[in-house]
């Protein structure tokens, strides 16, 4: 919870910047209470306790702007602060693109930090039994089938979870070591500035997060992670973890590499983001003024294949990584970035407006949407129309130039051949341009995971080049 | 600068017996180590951007973490304040894993955690105990960072020509400079540790760091390069040399990378050049030698103890006490005092890198790797400047002599690695292709994956032109850490390279 004299001392913090010189400022006070249990084979290994609490104080001096935060949040302590800051201010280059957002701009509906329902009020009931509960009940020697472990994991009692029956086939492999970790948080974000914003954000969060690691008959190992989280308690499946975790893990065993040249690539819903990112920075306002992105004349340009929609959807009630407003306090909407393939808008906060020259929209996609192709279209619906493929399940490293657009990025994987996964691939790489890329998107799913900051479904493009 | 422990204490307002109190809070419940750590960053940037330094701030953060080790389980918890009350609600926070009973918290391995022995030694300095104050005090003579110029005392109008000064180094060099961001970063953090043990040791640590970006464009094409360096001295580093050399690295080899293409791509032999080609050696090597990954199992390492993993002649350690390097720590977060610690010599794996909790599940001393990112996490096993040291396989250039065709590699970026399985990759930023023992067509946008143990294996040359790279590396493990790593120039028989 916020307190009441929180807010004051945020709102404390602009008369303090206002005496001490700035001619306008803007205050944002975040606070985030984190509670974790870590496991580690089954067994409690770490309990963490967090309290963060910060002031983020912008200041306008003198037509000069500066950034400055501290945690010392005794009002002394803050006065004297950003007495100093101002100083410093004041010895900074002027940049007269500086300045707060027009008051029109602002949310006026982020009110108490309600409105999105994603703070769960079960949050605060929750007690540090029950958090070391969530912890060992689904680690995997409770959630997984117990047919498939090694002794050392397996549980004495059978927990009342759902068994979770592996790929038969390899069954192989040891567990050598499984990491768990349960946290559960609170999170307040209130902004204030001089011009009478007044912003108030709340959400909750629920995350299991489990490591495995295993090791084939000839002593190779193979790693599988899996990651659930919600907002709400009543939406939070950690049960679902493990079993995804290990048969991620046990899927990889007896990789082989394909023969390089052009494949059909299928990428998976939990990474297909990787090629999303190079978009949205692309599309930043701070890039094209730099001259570091390759889309700096896209704008209003089709430039992505027709019926492809991205939507930045930050306001839907009870969705995990929504925002009403952005940093500044500018009141974000559900809006189109690309449709039917035309680029609708670029990212420009007010400052990289003034420097343009045209005119703000929001600092950046808030909870970017790759809209669909059609309904219930799963990987497996995906990989059988491709036929023949690699599914990319994961990224090891790599990069994208942002100012061209080439990429070149490490994956992990399965060859696929009529639509059935054949073996495992490792130690490939994907190259290409991005724009490249998407002009020969196949296909998107409708199984984007709502738990992620950017719902990205399962894509597939033709014609990619795969080196190993 | 404070030079006392009774100065750190002052700062932080606590008094030996308030220390003492708090451990016997942290291990009311039982237990078997308490540690404090209590943290005072000052931390400030000042960035040029449009030809202006027109961007800048600063930021505090303090308070104060507490763990309590029961066995091999943590409990941890920190207060941002350092009063009384705030730091027992944390301590008693902390005791919570010991007081979670048998259904949660049972030992696997009963651990003893003793008092460091008095040996070895480090070259810089030694350990020695304060007399003067009430606490014992774990402390050394050496200094590795002394700050001449305290960067708390700088002020921004002192600074902000620095940046307008390598700007225009830069712009005199290459004509077709478009855009230069050049940030100035410093922070110094105040350190005062207590245990169990009842040890107090106090550490001030400064980093500073120049880096610079430059957007270049010619015709239609734009590239872009960048290049930084990182000490852990005062404003001292700031020097006419310094940025000399950065605008030069950062403009060197553009013709060429204008010129760059994809190769195709294949397996094929790799030689990298010495000094910054070391961040393969932390990424693909060095994380599976941390003891965490070892004591879990997860590394593949966890079984090579004694064993050869790297042909013979080849030492690689992970160094804490060289001088102003950027993973220098003079003692870790555990308060045990920074050293020298060979992973690998003569082939042979000798040494993991171990925290408090690993040293004591193995049986050995702690190596002085127990590092966190700031007071709001646990020490963990982190590398400091993780290196090779040179080779007598002549020069990179008769490295290169040797390959009929291949890949010369001088600079990384973006690796990854995954340390059950050991494969990595890495970005090559810029390199040539080798053809019939020479250097070739410049390369670019290429990935180079390859697996930890086997590439290790797979040296077949080291060079002897050792080079420290101290560019502004930080490592990602879970937290951030200051780090530096470096290496001669190799040649690996066989790597993967992405291409066309």
């Amino acid at each position: 919870m916020l307190e009441k004299d929180e807010k004051i001392l945020t709102r404390e913090c602009l008369k303090m910047a206002l005496e001490a010189g700035a001619s306008k400022a803007r205050a944002s006070l975040s606070k985030n209470t984190m509670n974790i249990v870590a496991t580690l084979d089954g067994e409690v290994d770490k309990i963490t306790a967090c309290l963060d609490r910060s002031i983020n104080v912008n200041l306008f001096v003198d037509g000069r702007y500066g950034t400055f935060s501290t945690n010392k949040l005794d009002a002394d302590s803050l006065r004297s602060f950003i007495v100093r800051a101002v100083e410093t201010t004041r010895m900074l280059a002027p940049d007269p693109c500086r300045d707060l957002p027009e008051p029109s701009r602002t949310a006026k509906d982020a009110v108490d930090g309600s409105e999105l329902g994603i703070c769960d009020p079960a949050w605060r009931s929750i007690t540090p039994e029950q958090r070391i509960a969530f912890a060992l009940d689904n680690c995997c020697g409770r959630t997984c089938s117990s047919a498939s472990l090694p002794p050392r994991t397996r549980p004495a009692q059978q927990s009342s979870s759902e068994e979770h029956v592996l790929p038969q086939p390899k069954n192989n492999w040891k567990l050598i070591s499984e990491e768990g970790e349960y946290s559960d948080s609170e999170y307040w974000n209130y902004v204030v500035d001089t011009q009478g914003t007044e912003v108030l954000h709340a959400e909750t969060s629920f995350e299991f997060f489990t490591e495995l690691t295993i090791q084939d008959s000839r002593g190779r190992k193979y790693s599988g992670g899996w990651w659930e989280a919600a907002p709400l308690l009543k939406d939070f499946h950690p049960e679902k973890v493990a079993p995804a975790a290990l048969e991620e893990a046990v899927m990889q065993i007896g990789p082989r590499r394909c023969r390089s040249g052009k494949y059909r690539a299928v990428i998976d819903s939990e990474v297909s983001q990787k090629v999303l990112n190079p978009i949205l920075n692309a599309l930043n306002a701070f890039n094209i003024q730099q001259k570091n992105s390759f889309l700096t004349d896209a704008l209003g340009k089709q430039v992505f294949p027709a019926g492809l929609d991205i939507m930045d959807m930050p306001r839907i009630p009870g969705e995990a990584c929504g925002k009403m407003f952005d940093s500044e306090g500018v009141a974000t909407a559900n809006h189109y970035i690309v449709k039917d393939g035309v680029v609708q808008e670029f990212f420009v906060n007010t400052y990289m407006a003034n420097k343009l020259g045209v005119a703000p929209t929001i600092e950046d996609a808030m909870r970017p949407v790759i809209c669909r192709f059609g309904n219930g279209v799963s990987r497996q619906d995906i990989m059988k129309t491709c036929g023949d493929g690699i599914l990319i399940t994961d990224f090891c490293g790599g990069n994208s130039n942002p100012a061209t657009g080439d990429f070149s990025y490490a994956i992990q994987g399965y060859r696929f051949k009529d639509g059935k996964i054949v073996h495992p691939v490792r130690e490939m790489l994907i190259t290409g341009n991005i724009l490249d890329l998407w002009s020969r998107l196949l296909a998107a799913g409708d199984d984007a995971r709502r738990c992620r900051a950017k719902l990205t479904p399962t894509l597939a493009f033709d014609q990619v080049d795969f080196s190993g | 600068m404070k030079t006392s422990s009774s100065e750190y204490l002052d700062a932080f307002g606590v008094s030996a017996e308030q220390l003492q109190a708090l451990v016997g809070e942290g291990l009311r419940s039982g237990g078997d180590w308490c540690d404090l750590f209590f943290e005072d960053t000052s931390y400030s940037e000042l960035m040029l951007r449009d030809g202006e330094v027109s961007a800048g701030g600063s930021h505090i953060d303090y308070g104060c973490g507490i763990r309590v080790l029961c066995g091999e389980k943590t409990g941890y918890a920190y207060a941002e304040r350092t009063d009384m009350p705030s730091l027992i609600a944390a301590a008693r926070s902390a005791s919570a894993i010991s007081q979670t009973g048998a259904g949660g918290v049972v030992a696997r391995k009963q651990l003893k955690y003793n008092q460091l022995p008095e040996e070895p030694l480090t070259p810089q300095g030694q350990r020695h105990f304060e007399q003067n104050t009430a606490v014992q005090t774990v402390s050394r003579h050496g200094q590795l960072y002394p700050q001449r110029e305290d960067w708390r005392n700088s002020r921004a109008a002192e600074l902000v020509p620095v940046l307008r000064k390598l700007e225009s180094l830069i712009r005199a060099k290459d004509t077709s400079v478009h855009k230069v961001i050049a940030m100035l970063a410093w922070q110094v953090s105040d350190i005062l540790m207590y245990n169990s043990l009842g040890e107090t040791t106090t550490d001030t640590r400064p980093v500073g760091s120049l880096s610079v970006t430059v957007i270049f464009v010619r015709g239609s094409q734009t590239e872009m390069n960048n290049a930084s360096r990182s000490f852990r001295m005062g404003v001292e580093m700031i020097t006419d040399s310094l940025l000399e050399e950065l605008a030069t690295q950062v403009t060197a080899g553009m013709d060429e990378r204008f010129d760059a293409r994809r190769p195709k791509g294949g397996k094929m032999p790799v030689v990298m050049a010495a000094g910054a080609s070391g961040i393969l050696l932390h990424e693909a090597m060095g994380h599976a030698f941390e003891a965490d990954f070892n004591r879990k199992g997860q590394s593949i390492f966890a079984d090579k103890m004694g064993k050869r993993v790297a042909a013979k002649g080849i030492n690689i350690l992970d160094d804490a006490t060289i001088p102003f390097n950027r993973g220098a720590v003079r003692v870790d977060d555990e308060g045990v005092p920074g050293q020298k610690t060979y992973m690998v010599e003569d082939g042979i794996l000798r040494s993991y890198l171990h925290d408090r909790i690993s040293a004591a599940y193995y049986g050995v001393a702690p190596t002085g790797n127990g590092r966190r990112e700031s007071f709001r996490y646990n020490p963990i096993p982190r590398m400091r400047c993780t290196y090779m040291e040179s080779g007598r396989d002549g020069s990179c250039q008769d490295l290169i002599a040797g390959v009929k065709k291949g890949i010369f590699v001088d600079q990384f970026s973006n690796g990854e690695v995954k340390i059950g399985e050991g494969d990595f990759t890495f970005y090559v930023k810029s390199g040539r292709l080798i053809e019939n023992g020479r250097l070739t067509m410049p390369v670019k946008d290429i990935n180079i994956v390859g697996n930890g143990p086997r590439a290790l294996a797979d040296i077949v040359g080291v060079a002897g032109d050792l080079k420290i790279d101290d560019s502004t590396w930080t490592c990602g493990k879970e937290q951030s850490a200051f780090v530096s790593c470096g290496i001669p120039s190799v040649l690996v028989k066989e790597l993967t390279v992405g291409g066309e």
